[in-house]
């Protein structure tokens, strides 16, 4: 809506474009070059998680790492659409949507369809759909702000808010990626650094049972390296899950009190 | 009361939580007669209120306001536009209010809140009839350039009262926004000038950075309901009854506007004059929680 | 959806743990592929694949545009699949459009690369004519007439063999001031550049069906799969892209494992596509 009466004029945003000068930083294929956040290659941004973001919601989560800053909230189990056929195990509906300011450029804030399918596709595995038959279970992603390995960090804050929902599940689900920049494997990384990578590997997983849920992999890996991407990312899930699992547990002993 | 007495029969055996979902109406009214509401706020009283500056690091301009539950965050974006021929001299403000799927169970993805554009028009009218922002102070270059101020407020929690939420989260945005320091390059575009390559370009805007918030609107939407007045509904209130005044005024107390839209308590003058003395002490409240963000921001 | 009783389940995966399917072809044996090419006239190039009953089309338009100012020395590439209500009465109406925007971006995982480009099986930067001003928009279309599973590694298929016989135009730039931002282009229609294919990878969809996995399921046996891995592979073997369907968890070395044995079925599958395309040009060439 234009704050004034007339057709909107076309904007454009005065940010420079410095894409050249930074890809030249990370194009070296030495391993001298230092991270724009000063992490090491194989540490991860702090993870912060809060539960009961939205009270409005069943269940609901707070992620932050870095400059990336979602919501999650989760909405029943409630009746499943009219339309819908029975069915004797729950239906989980995923969705992700950014905010028209989370980008560096000024985006539609429009839902991510592939983000969304990703997200279902990541729970699906964990959730144990048979103790809500014929009723779904919506999770609703937005992201307040974009600051690289966005769909991971939803996808192990949806995981902590269905917790907080009260939603069964086998484990928790955590997710971690890492790219490839050069010869060397960086995880975790950040807006800038992604935008430059040559190739990505994103894993999901539950932590304490040992599954992968999911697998991404794009840009071309050789095989002893795609292992030990994977090796890389397993490590971290399961440190980021025992930070998830504080969050809960700190949640539910201020609840007793 | 207007209904049969039905659930005064039941209401001495039954459970707290049962009564308040099956005679929701009846359930408030016994709380209005005390002078007092379920969450033990006196009638004319607002909710908490706080504030929080420069929520997202990825903007101009930011802030996170809640009232009780209600959250809103509201973000500015700078672009640059080739303004007007009618206005030469002016910037613009486009302002776009949201309810995602997340703020509310009533929110689907792909369905738009019903809310949503009525709170949008009613943020667009206010701010821009209020003369807050002169649109002089957001032009660059007369007649060539100026700021296009994108302001985008998301609600993140649907708790009531999601208008005066989104008006204080906006106005806080403004307050905070920065202004970056541009200058035009050879291909006669706006960049911004960054602090490691300066190459001795001269910034058009080196004093323009902050804008000078002249009569701020500050608001409060209250639920009018037979003889009551119930200041700063939640989302329960509003869904039970349904007569909403909504006062926005400026710092100085003017009247920027009045908006009841219909409902079914015909209000007399002396209601709405109470609403306004209302809203009159919570635009005190309000500027006081403003200015203590701004100075907070300022420490920092 | 599959309806299928107790017993025929039975079947599925009791022929699958004894390396014996109903069609009676071996877990990691394909259906017999056929290719023709140039199926689309208007198109610059195009190709059918057939996999039993799986039926696929691709085809693909070159259009001259503007590459991206963020990578002003590539080309731009798109790939949209389309799921035709015929293949499938699932398919009618917004039903195939969930499907279709999950093949798409696999594909696009598949062949595209990284975001700086690197591992791409198609080359970006052969698609520039002018940097920084022109460069050709690569359109890859695939419609899947008949789906009897597998969907992936036929479109995969096609989409090489569209690529193998696409033609894109010898583009002359006319000397222009360097300042022009559209400087005039002679599109010739008579000089064709033959697309390099070499790079192009193959996609090999793994199924896991309990605890073994089968090449090229059909539709009755993804039906009965707890989750299945689509990786592509090119000549170098090396792995361009990755995916997982199927929400059920998997161990990490079962991953691993899975990965080694499509990079050996993808030799044979490139070698097989490779021979069936150059005889589907030959076909072509002749009439």
């Amino acid at each position: 809506m234009a704050g004034k009466a007339g057709a909107t004029p076309t904007t454009y945003a005065p940010s420079p474009t410095t894409q050249k000068t930074k890809s030249l930083v990370f194009k070296n294929d030495d391993v001298d070059w230092v991270r724009p956040d000063k992490r090491g290659f194989q540490q991860c941004r702090p993870a912060f998680f809060r539960t009961g973001a939205v009270n409005a919601a069943s269940g609901s989560a707070y992620a932050e790492f870095g400059n990336t800053k979602v919501i999650v909230s989760v909405f029943g189990p409630r009746e499943s659409k009219k339309a819908m056929m029975y069915s004797d195990v729950g239906r989980l509906n995923c969705n992700v949507s950014y905010t028209t300011f989370a980008t560096p450029i000024r985006g539609q804030g429009s839902d991510h369809k592939e983000f969304s399918s990703m997200l279902h596709k990541s729970l699906e595995g964990a959730i144990i759909l048979e103790t809500f038959p014929k009723t779904t279970v919506d999770v609703f992603a937005l992201i307040l702000e974009s600051g690289g390995s966005d769909l991971p960090v939803v996808i192990s804050c949806a995981s902590v808010a269905l917790a907080d929902a009260g939603i069964m599940m086998y484990d928790l689900v955590a997710s971690v990626s890492v790219s490839c920049i050069g010869k060397n494997l960086i995880i975790d990384p950040i807006l800038e650094e992604e935008s430059c990578q040559d190739g990505s590997l994103m894993i999901t997983c539950m932590p304490s049972r040992y599954e992968v849920t999911q697998l991404t992999v794009t840009g071309e890996w050789s095989a002893p390296k795609i292992s030990e991407g994977v090796q890389l990312c397993l490590d971290a899930c399961s440190k980021l899950a025992k930070i998830m699992r504080s969050c809960l547990k700190e949640s539910a002993s201020s609840l007793e009190e | 009361m207007g209904l049969p007495n039905v659930s005064g029969d039941f209401s001495s055996e039954m459970d707290v939580d049962a009564f308040r979902r099956l005679f929701p109406l009846r359930f408030y009214e016994r709380h209005l007669v005390e002078s007092i509401r379920p969450d033990a706020r006196p009638l004319g009283r607002a909710r908490d209120t706080t504030l929080a500056l420069g929520a997202v690091t990825s903007t101009d301009g930011s802030a996170l306001a809640k009232i009780g539950l209600t959250t809103m965050l509201a973000a500015i974006k700078m672009e640059v536009m080739t303004p007007s021929i009618e206005t030469p001299d002016e910037g613009c403000i486009a302002i776009d209010f949201h309810m995602p799927p997340i703020c509310s169970p009533l929110v689907r993805p792909g369905r738009p809140a019903e809310a949503e554009p009525v709170v949008s028009k009613q943020l667009c009218d206010t701010i821009l009839s209020s003369g807050m922002i002169n649109m002089k102070e957001l032009s660059l270059i007369s007649g060539k350039a100026a700021w296009m101020a994108y302001l985008d407020i998301y609600c993140l929690d649907a708790d009531g009262a999601l208008f005066d939420a989104a008006l204080l989260s906006a106005v806080a945005a403004f307050s905070h926004l920065q202004i970056p320091v541009v200058s035009m390059n050879d291909d006669g575009r706006v960049v911004i000038i960054s602090e490691e390559h300066q190459e001795g370009k001269d910034p058009v805007n080196k004093e323009k950075r902050k804008l000078t918030l002249s009569s701020i609107p500050f608001s409060l939407t209250s639920i009018l309901h037979k003889k009551y007045i119930l200041a700063d509904p939640t989302a329960e209130e509003e869904s039970i009854m349904d007569t909403l005044v909504t006062v926005v005024l400026d710092s100085s107390g003017r009247l920027v506007s009045l908006y009841k839209p219909g409902g079914t308590v015909l209000a007399y003058t002396s209601a709405i004059q109470d609403c306004i003395a209302l809203t009159r002490q919570r635009v005190k409240e309000l500027r006081n929680i403003l200015d203590e963000a701004v100075s907070g921001m300022e420490v920092d | 959806m599959v309806g299928l009783s107790l017993g025929e389940k039975h079947f599925i995966q009791g022929g699958i743990a004894q390396d014996l399917r109903c069609d009676g072809r071996k877990r990691l044996t394909y259906r017999p592929i056929y290719v023709e090419t140039g199926v689309i006239p208007q198109a610059n190039g195009s190709a059918r694949v057939r996999m039993g009953a799986t039926d696929v089309i691709a085809s693909v338009k070159a259009e001259l545009g503007k590459p991206n100012p963020f990578q002003p020395d590539k080309g731009k590439v798109s790939i949209f699949v389309d799921c035709s209500p015929t293949a499938a009465p699932t398919f009618e109406g917004r039903g195939g459009e969930e499907l279709s925007t999950e093949l798409s971006a696999a594909l696009h995982r598949c062949l595209l690369g990284g975001k700086s480009g690197a591992g791409a099986g198609i080359d970006l930067s052969s698609l520039v004519v002018v940097e920084g001003k022109i460069c050709w928009d690569l359109y890859i279309d695939g419609l899947v007439v008949s789906s009897d599973g597998n969907l992936l590694d036929a479109l995969g298929a096609a989409i090489k063999a569209a690529l193998s016989n696409t033609g894109i135009p010898r583009v002359s730039v006319a000397a222009s001031a360097p300042g022009d931002d559209e400087p005039e282009v002679d599109i010739s229609d008579e000089e064709f550049l033959q697309f390099d294919t070499s790079g192009v990878p193959v996609i090999v969809t793994l199924t896991k069906v309990g605890k073994h996995y089968i090449v090229d399921a059909t539709t009755e046996e993804e039906s009965q799969m707890s989750s299945a891995v689509s990786i592509s592979i090119n000549r170098q073997g090396h792995i361009c892209g990755l995916t997982k369907r199927g929400g059920a968890g998997v161990d990490p070395s079962i991953i691993l494992d899975m990965i080694s044995v499509a990079k050996h079925v993808s030799e044979q599958l490139l070698n097989q596509l490779d021979s069936e395309i150059a005889a589907a040009e030959a076909v072509n060439e002749e009439s």
